[in-house]
């Protein structure tokens, strides 16, 4: 019985020779990341290769910042990657004071690690609200959003700015100091941030697990050679983090753990999140703890910008931003502006040679999951 | 103090045992070395044995009035937890070099097809050289030290004869 | 605000956004969204087609590579429509008014209702954008009407 009406379909509408392959682009309008398409050879449901179109916001950073002084380009370091805008503050001050030599006061090492914990923090709530999207799951989405604005309240608080804080972290400290009452603020706001990862695990269910389980596996061995960093190596097995290994700012002072697991798929990766966000609260508990008193900047005497000059030498940055591995290289030749500058984001290696490799022989229905999972911002690939 | 850089100098002691390098130690965890653009597939191989199995970034610096292009490799070990970086300078006129591709993957080919756009460094060896960032761009490469941006977007986009815009033209 | 909005709904029910997200300007495109300022109660979602979508935001710089599909997107939305330009990049180039590859003036491109200052502009600048639109479209009169007008006599 069954086979006479599979034969009588396969003479209605009998698959041609040519077959069931088309070409497809997925993009550039995403809703929850920069524009950036990835042009798909599919067969049927399956992809058969992929091919990443990368540019739609290409600026050029790295030579517009041999154009400023340094403190120009503290402004402008932070719209490299807009999601985590302190942190790219960070590695352009790190490289910087590297170069000058300067001693950055211990009051101002510990508030930059403050404010690089606070932005990885909301960094990984829209990794949250931008992954829950890509599931068809809508309350996580304006939940992860709903609390984040807490944290960009705080930024407003400290730094003046709720999304780029106009180069609070600069060559030789930071701005100014925190202003009176800060710290129970950033304490209840802990205390929110607490309560949307309670929320985070209660609705970790069954269809959560079930759509990112399994998908988008990315195997140890192929890891290193592909270039993958940060959340998506420690999925993978590697135990790696430039925090421990390379430590920066007060980072070998602090007791932190680092959160590996070996699966290596989308699953995975969401677990690395959640445990980096508890790890995050720990070490911001233990700053304010420990913070000293003290000055915020050296040197105090603000220098007008054109009389200062970069003593001549090349200097490597790394640190470790939200999404991977963030590293900067700063060449001067003793002049006012930087001769050259590569900055050197996490997300170049992810999307190009670590996406196209997951997405093929994937399911067209797992292609948002396997891309919101390894939190990418085209801004910072693109520079 | 000593003791922290033993591992650093110990990098420097086995590559120069089998290259002719000029390798410094900056600081801890920082190993800079210096070689001739021949032998540098040869050093590329020798130290991904030693353990540096992560590139962290390739960069190009260009140097118009000596008539070269310096590129550097920076390394990562994950074992060893030092970085090393490799530099070596190309001929300005006619940037052609070896790829790295075959010691490093898919990793160093993103790196060199980037550089093969924004400055013109043709790579030996590395068959996927399409364009990356820009559409349809037919200018000169971009982040060479003689292309003069603000005189570029000043004829380009903005009007000399909009007050408005008068300030840009100072 | 919510005396406005009630005025609003006399004129037109809702209007709704296509999500080209591009630069700089989107992440505060997103609390927007989100449970805080949550836009959904004044009747603005966001859609994922054009030709549903009545505002094109244009939030922040734009490529050459990136300004042409802005363009199509554009002429594919349906009258009437309106443009709202987010951030100080729309209107002079902003941060990047040096860069050889970032558009410098956005109405040689497209043509813009209302420009938000900020760099990046907060969500209540946003609303009070919105809420001028809703004036705008009241004040648009509709495709159908004036076709009859011009035809009938």
């Amino acid at each position: 019985m069954n086979a006479n009406r599979l034969t009588t379909i396969e003479q209605i509408a009998p698959i041609t020779e040519e077959g069931t392959d088309y070409d497809f682009y997925f993009g550039p309008a995403h809703s929850g990341s920069g524009n950036f398409g990835v042009k798909l050879k599919i067969d049927g449901e399956k992809v058969v290769s992929a091919r990443a179109d990368p540019g739609y916001l290409h600026r050029g950073f790295e030579k517009l910042m041999e154009y400023r002084v340094p403190m120009q380009n503290a402004v402008l370091s932070d719209r490299v990657c807009v999601l985590e805008a302190l942190n790219w503050n960070l590695v352009h001050a790190e490289a910087v004071d590297e170069l000058t030599g300067v001693e950055v006061p211990q009051r101002a090492r510990y508030i930059r690690v403050l404010m690089a914990e606070l932005s990885r923090l909301q960094s990984h709530l829209i990794w949250y609200g931008a992954m829950s999207l890509g599931i068809g799951f809508d309350t996580g989405f304006k939940i992860a959003f709903g609390y984040r604005d807490y944290i960009l309240d705080l930024f407003e608080l400290i730094t003046g700015g709720r999304v780029y804080p106009a180069g609070y972290i600069c060559p030789g400290g930071v701005r100014r100091d925190l202003p009176d009452g800060s710290e129970d603020k950033i304490k209840r706001v802990l205390a929110q941030t607490e309560d949307v990862m309670q929320k985070m695990k209660d609705f970790d269910n069954a269809v959560f697990s079930s759509r990112t389980r399994g998908v988008g596996i990315l195997r140890t061995e192929d890891a290193i050679r592909l270039g993958a960093t940060g959340p998506v190596l420690r999925a993978c097995g590697v135990e790696a983090d430039v925090r421990r290994d390379d430590p920066y700012e007060i980072y070998n002072e602090l007791d932190f753990s680092i959160p590996v697991r070996e699966e290596g798929d989308a699953y995975a990766r969401y677990l690395v999140m959640g445990k980096e966000m508890e790890e995050s609260i720990g070490i911001i508990k233990q700053v304010l703890e420990r913070i000293p008193e003290g000055k915020v900047r050296e040197p105090q005497k603000i220098t007008p910008p054109s009389r200062v000059k970069i003593p001549e030498g090349e200097v490597y940055v790394r640190n470790e931003l939200a999404r991977g591995e963030g590293c900067a290289y700063m060449r001067s030749v003793g002049g006012r502006e930087p001769y050259r500058v590569k900055l050197r984001g996490p997300d170049l290696l992810h999307m190009i040679p670590v996406l196209e490799h997951l997405l093929k022989g994937a399911q067209i229905a797992d292609i948002p999951t396997i891309y919101w999972s390894l939190n990418i911002c085209p801004a910072d690939m693109d520079r | 103090m000593a003791e922290i850089l033993l591992k650093e100098v110990k990098v420097i002691e086995e590559i120069s045992a089998k290259f002719k390098i000029d390798g410094k130690v900056q600081r801890e965890r920082r190993v800079w070395v210096t070689i001739d653009k021949d032998n540098l597939i040869a050093l590329c191989n020798f130290v991904k044995e030693l353990g540096f199995e992560h590139l962290s970034a390739i960069s190009v610096t260009d140097w118009p009035q000596e008539g070269r292009f310096e590129l550097t490799y920076h390394l990562w070990s994950y074992s060893e937890k030092i970085l090393l970086t490799i530099k070596t300078k190309i001929d300005r006129a006619n940037p052609i070099v070896d790829s790295v591709v075959p010691v490093w993957q898919e990793n160093a080919q993103i790196h060199e097809r980037e550089f093969h756009e924004l400055f013109g460094v043709e790579f030996e060896g590395n068959e996927d050289l399409a364009p990356l960032f820009l559409e349809d761009w037919d200018g000169p490469p971009p982040f060479r030290k003689d292309f003069d941006w603000r005189e570029y977007t000043r004829q380009k986009y903005y009007n000399k004869e909009n007050e408005r815009e008068q300030a840009y033209y100072d | 605000m919510v005396e406005q909005a009630t005025k609003m709904k006399r004129l037109i029910n809702a209007i709704w956004i296509f999500n080209w997200f591009n630069s700089c300007g989107f992440t505060e495109l997103f609390p927007l969204v989100g449970s805080r300022w949550d836009m959904e109660r004044f009747g603005m979602i966001i859609t994922g087609t054009p030709r549903h979508a009545d505002v094109l935001f244009i939030a922040g710089y734009q490529t050459m590579k990136s300004i042409r599909r802005a363009q199509v997107i554009y002429e594919q939305m349906p009258d009437p429509k309106a443009v709202i330009a987010l951030g100080a990049c729309t209107m002079s180039g902003g941060m990047y008014w040096d860069s050889y590859n970032t558009v410098k003036r956005l109405t040689d491109y497209i043509p813009v209702n209302i420009y938000i200052p900020g760099c990046p502009p907060r969500p209540e600048a946003v609303f009070e954008a919105c809420m001028k639109i809703f004036h705008h479209v009241g004040a648009v009169p509709p495709h159908g009407r004036k076709f009859a007008k011009a035809h009938s006599g």
